[in-house]
């Protein structure tokens, strides 16, 4: 009974990795122009998508995320140029490993947002949030504290 | 005049004539299916090298650890007393690979190593021979020809050399060196690389939860040794992800998920970079299935890069380069 309604109540973890030129501005932007997006996601701000080391959405993901997002400048508009072109190739290759262990496809979800983009940022965020809702909980790789 | 004979020669030749300072290569074993490695500095000991099926280990590890080493060594030198190492190495395909990709990241110069390179027919797996061998020990092996003979308690048994080698020569594409700066032996014949990714192919057709079941499976089996790490010669970094501590990447309890972490973090680590020499399967004192995970990343770099590991030295590794053009159907766009 408790475990249902703890079921009905849940509500998703996600930690979202975002580049502080594009992404970041851009949920800054969705922020000064008050459009309403779930309050699910937890932004990590840091200099480029090129910054994140595949290791952190493991580690996300093992710490308890029930997703994880990674975002930043669309290709060629990099504030260092090329960061997000060498992202790319790391994301492609790690979500394609980690759909190939068996961990959930949408778990994992990279996508671009611009700055000027406050309105496709909370697009994007209601949609991770609406995918990993129906993925439920996360169960695999999760550490437990018990 | 055998293989290993001419190999032997050439040694001696290249260090008497100070060519190399030291050669890498085989040795006999303590146990009569294993071959060691070996450093041949005094050209009268030539006798110790050995070629045949036991050698399994990639030996540019070890090419990788004196270089490192010595370049340490001339760190407290005057620039006038630093003096410079080659390395004479006995390479097969997969360990020229090796070579290739550590060249590509500029862990040692061209001219700091000299490849003698042979010819593979694949090696001797010793899981698959201890499980010919019923667990029994096995107190005597020699091979003739095609077929494998070894001696056992119960006494003596012969098999077709072809059903004990390592899964990864089965299937081995680069069996002949990519690149030498001498050969010794003719060219082997082909293996049969079509089916390199049937494995693969068959593991990605199971479902999801299939998948993680036999992933989890297999990581409750590792005991976290770091022996795959040890062995594979491209995890060389100075400080291990797995060792550091500030700030803890990986932790250390008992939990079943930080041994799957560590796991997905090396065998990511080997994107790209992964050789299929099968050091790590013959290493693993648990017998992980970890050839499974790493032949994806090899196929993912085919597929979607074009890029085979340490195939060629003008072709940088996929994740060092990029383009506008690379392939981003799995960008999320809502």
């Amino acid at each position: 009974m408790a475990d249902n309604k703890a079921q009905e109540n849940w509500q998703p973890k996600i930690v979202a990795f975002v580049c502080n030129w594009c992404t970041y501005a851009g949920a800054d932007l969705a922020g000064i122009s008050r459009i309403q997006y779930p309050p699910n996601v937890r932004l990590v701000r840091l200099p480029c998508s090129g910054r994140v080391n595949p290791f952190y959405v493991v580690k996300a993901l093992q710490e308890g995320a029930d997703g994880v997002l990674v975002s930043g400048c669309h290709p060629g508009e990099c504030h260092y140029i090329t960061g997000n072109l060498s992202a790319r190739r790391k994301f492609a290759m790690l979500k394609s490993f980690l759909s190939y262990l068996g961990i959930e496809p949408d778990r994992t979800i990279f996508t671009w947002v611009s700055a000027s983009e406050g309105e496709k940022f909370a697009h994007v965020i209601r949609g991770v949030t609406e995918k990993i809702k129906a993925l439920g909980p996360a169960k695999k790789l999760v550490k437990s504290y018990e | 005049m055998s293989i290993e004979k001419r190999l032997q020669e050439k040694a001696v030749e290249l260090l008497s004539e100070k060519k190399v300072d030291v050669v890498v290569g085989y040795e006999a074993g303590t146990l009569p299916y294993q071959a060691a490695p070996c450093f041949i500095e005094n050209p009268d000991d030539e006798g110790r090298l050995v070629l045949n099926p036991f050698c399994s280990v990639n030996l540019a590890k070890y090419v990788h650890d004196i270089l490192m080493a010595h370049k340490a060594s001339q760190k407290r030198m005057k620039p006038e007393q630093r003096t410079k190492k080659v390395v004479g190495v006995v390479a097969r395909g997969c360990t020229t690979r090796s070579l290739v990709i550590h060249l590509q990241e500029r862990q040692y110069e061209r001219d700091q190593i000299f490849i003698i390179g042979v010819p593979c027919r694949g090696y001797v797996s010793k899981k698959k021979l201890a499980a010919a061998a019923g667990g029994k020990e096995i107190t005597a092996c020699a091979i003739i020809n095609d077929r494998l003979s070894f001696t056992t308690p119960d006494g003596t048994k012969e098999i077709p050399l072809e059903s004990v080698l390592a899964e990864s020569c089965l299937s081995c594409r680069y069996n002949n060196p990519v690149i030498s700066d001498v050969m010794v032996g003719d060219p082997a014949p082909p293996m049969k690389p079509d089916s390199e990714y049937a494995d693969v192919d068959a593991f990605e057709a199971m479902s999801g939860e299939e998948r993680w079941n036999y992933f989890a499976e297999e990581m409750k089996k590792c005991i976290r040794c770091y022996a795959c790490r040890n062995t594979c010669p491209s995890c060389y970094c100075k400080v291990c992800f797995v060792e550091q501590s500030q700030p803890r990447w990986v932790g250390v309890s008992v939990d079943e998920s930080d041994t799957q972490a560590f796991q997905i973090m090396r065998l990511f680590h080997m994107a790209g970079r992964c050789v299929d020499c099968g050091s790590c399967v013959d290493v693993c004192p648990m017998g992980v299935d970890l050839r499974k995970f790493l032949k994806k990343l090899d196929k993912d770099g085919y597929n979607l890069f074009a890029h085979r590991a340490g195939e060629k030295m003008e072709q940088q590794p996929p994740l060092s380069v990029h383009s506008m053009d690379d392939k981003d159907e799995f960008i999320y766009e809502p």
